[in-house]
């Protein structure tokens, strides 16, 4: 297994190392530069632009620049921002991260989990008529052209209904004299999300052992009650009571775009997993399963989900990078001002330190996922498990 | 010892398929005693998993079984509701399967894989319980304990199907069905199998109905047997009986296209032709093209089937016994 491990990290560390120069070069292939428009002004001295290079190194050669890029970045120092001067990069990922994971995130556990239950209710269900219907909607949400769609779902609950917000995550008059930053909240949020998440975990696993299946659900049920009671608790006490309307604003504007994400996103899970769960329900263990007198749910969710899941996982954690990519579009479109519009600025006005960084925390990010998807592997199937450790 | 654990009359189950109702069982009576073992033999696709899988209803969802009656016990299983027939899955009637290779999970270890069959019909046991049973089952089918933690793929194909009877005796059934336990494996293996299902079969009493194609087998296993052909009983009756005094021209070239250990070497029969579509509506006997001396009242398709009982508890189609 330490074999196993250190072999892929060796790996990781090589893909990212081409990833961080090709797309250095790649940058700076770009014509033109971040400074540029200081041309524009006739009132400047004539010097100003070189001396203004000369400071951010531009005047040296390429290859000396990546030269010096990758040694900083491997020092950790990622340079500073050419737009918002004294600020790093990493100032500016710190604040923008936590925006979009909290949108993400949350869209992404719910494209994943009703995709899953989607899918599998399409398998059982195969040749009724709210099966053809569903995969047809599927189908359709699966291929739509995303921003028409985004812009559609904009104009209706925004703007025909009036329910939900045009975009921004918050109104700004209401945090006109807020005593905390946005991202405290945001912050607060996501460890809120975190926390319960993992109280939810633990219960299930530690139920995992119990014999009695009544028994067994009637404590994970009880275990959702109290998250349910200790998060009403939390949120009105203290501290987080004077937070709470702020959160709930936060809440309140990611309404839509969660719901128009998760519409789109959940289709390709659903599609897979309807088609990998058909194939398992043909083999033989499910005739054994039904044989044993076990109940449809069970056989339904131990025997064929299970085993379905496989691929589905697969499948999952690459759409997760591609997710965090497409952010660029879904953070356009609603205004959110996240990871998406900062690569997107950096990236139009050629602020390189910011896209560098940015685009190395999705490298990261991407590497990281698909050795958690290889690990999850291994857990899910045993047979790979032997294989892996030999 | 005479009571009769399972009755089935006149079963009759087709297939709906595009291209028509397949009647892949027509019109099969036989029954089985308490403790007996009872042989099921015919070639392939003449519908003997079809019966034993209509006796727990667990065929493809294009199976209909239109009339007949099954009675387990004294318990009509026909016309039960799925939730009642889940009852009767292997708490009643369960099945060592064909393929043990597949009948297991690959992602469950073999012991939760039994534990949930007992679970399902036993839910007060507790888990030390079960594992105690299923310690208990291994031992019988000469299986080591530690084989509850395996996973499937860890074992050989032997112990894998050692495993699907522990698995199929877990619930105490009142019947097992064995259908073609044998059919993936080597001949030393397959003897060792069929040792074991037969040392579990006298240390429980169990009732047995013992599928295949191999005649030999049957004659090794069962006390009665039936002939199947083109999804209809032809011939059934005590084993010894059939052997010494085949009546059925079917059973007749079952017979002499198996080889003989002892004697001369002798070529060995086959039977030419193949078994009829069972999508067409049947004129007389099934068996007449094959047949090996068929009368002109055979081949008109005068002649109408059905048993009849030739000596005592010895059935043959009537057609052929008449011919003689």
């Amino acid at each position: 297994m330490a074999k196993y491990l250190i072999n892929r990290a060796l790996q990781m560390f090589l893909v990212f190392f081409i990833f961080l120069t090709s797309s250095y070069l790649l940058f700076n292939a770009m014509p033109g530069n971040a400074f540029q428009s200081l041309l524009l002004n006739p009132n400047l001295p004539p010097d100003a632009y070189e001396k203004t290079l000369a400071l951010y190194g531009l005047d040296k050669p390429l290859f000396e620049r990546l030269q010096l890029y990758i040694i900083n970045f491997f020092k950790g120092d990622f340079g500073y921002s050419y737009i918002y001067f004294p600020k790093s990069p990493v100032e500016l990922i710190a604040e923008r991260l936590p925006r979009t994971l909290m949108l993400f995130s949350i869209v992404n556990i719910f494209a994943f989990y009703t995709g899953f239950l989607v899918g599998k209710i399409l398998a059982w269900r195969r040749g009724s008529k709210s099966e053809t219907w569903i995969t047809i909607t599927s189908v359709f949400s699966y291929t739509v052209f995303y921003p028409w769609f985004a812009l559609l779902m904009l104009y209706f609950f925004g703007l025909k209904l009036g329910w939900l917000p045009i975009g921004k995550f918050l109104y700004p008059e209401k945090w006109y004299d807020a005593p905390f930053d946005s991202d405290v909240i945001f912050v607060n949020m996501i460890w809120f999300t975190v926390i319960i998440t993992l109280v939810q975990f633990i219960a299930y696993v530690l139920t995992r052992n119990i014999e009695s299946i009544s028994i067994r659900r009637n404590l994970r049920f009880t275990s959702f009650v109290l998250i349910l009671i200790g998060s009403y608790f939390y949120w009105g006490t203290g501290e987080a009571l004077v937070r709470r309307p702020y959160a709930a604003d936060i809440a309140y504007h990611m309404i839509l775009p969660v719901f128009t994400v998760t519409l789109l996103a959940f289709a390709g899970t659903a599609l897979l997993t309807r088609t990998t769960m058909m194939e398992v329900l043909k083999e033989d263990y499910i005739l054994t399963a039904r044989a044993k007198g076990l109940s449809q749910k069970r056989i339904r969710d131990r025997h064929a989900a299970r085993t379905a899941l496989l691929p589905v996982v697969t499948s999952f954690i690459f759409t997760i990078v591609t997710i965090i990519d497409g952010s660029v579009l879904t953070e356009q479109i609603f205004s959110w001002p996240g990871m998406g519009q900062l690569i997107l600025q950096a990236v139009l006005r050629e602020d390189i330190p910011v896209a560098m960084a940015t685009f190395s925390f999705l490298g990261i990010f991407a590497l990281v996922a698909h050795f958690l998807a290889d690990i999850s592997y291994a857990y899910l199937d045993p047979r790979i498990r032997i294989k892996s450790q030999g | 010892m005479d009571e009769n654990i399972l009755e089935v009359k006149n079963l009759n189950m087709h297939y709906e398929t595009i291209s028509g109702d397949v009647a892949a069982v027509k019109d099969i009576t036989f029954h089985v005693k308490k403790g007996e073992s009872f042989g099921l033999v015919g070639e392939s696709g003449c519908g003997k998993t079809s019966v034993a899988m209509s006796l727990v209803q667990l065929q493809a969802d294009n199976a209909k079984i239109s009339s007949g009656s099954i009675t387990l016990d004294g318990q009509e299983l026909i016309g039960l509701s799925e939730n009642e027939l889940r009852s009767v899955r292997w708490d009643g009637i369960s099945i060592v399967f064909q393929g043990a290779m597949n009948a297991w999970n690959p992602v469950i270890k073999i012991g939760e894989q039994i534990r949930e069959a007992i679970r399902e019909h036993y839910p007060n046991n507790t888990k030390l319980q079960n594992i105690e049973k299923i310690k208990e089952l291994f031992e019988m089918v000469g299986l080591s304990e530690t084989i509850i933690d395996r996973f499937p793929h860890e074992l050989s194909g032997g112990m894998k199907q050692r495993a699907v009877i522990a698995l199929a005796l877990s619930c105490n059934p009142k019947l097992v069905i064995a259908d073609e336990p044998t059919t993936a494996l080597d001949v030393v293996i397959q003897d060792q199998i069929l040792n074991e299902i037969k040392k579990v079969q006298d240390l429980l009493g169990l009732s047995l109905i013992y599928i295949s194609h191999d005649i030999a087998v049957i004659a090794e296993m069962t006390e009665r047997m039936a002939v199947m052909y083109a999804g209809r009983i032809v011939e059934s009756g005590p084993t010894k009986d059939i052997f010494a005094n085949p009546r059925h021209s079917y059973t007749r070239a079952l017979l002499e296209s198996t080889p003989s250990v002892v004697g001369d070497k002798v070529k060995l029969n086959s039977l030419d032709g193949e078994p009829p579509s069972l999508i067409d509506e049947e004129f007389g006997c099934s068996f007449s093209p094959r047949c090996s001396n068929p009368t002109e009242n055979c081949k008109s398709g005068k002649s109408e089937m059905g048993l009849i009982e030739v000596a005592e508890d010895h059935f043959a189609d009537k057609c052929c016994v008449e011919c003689g």
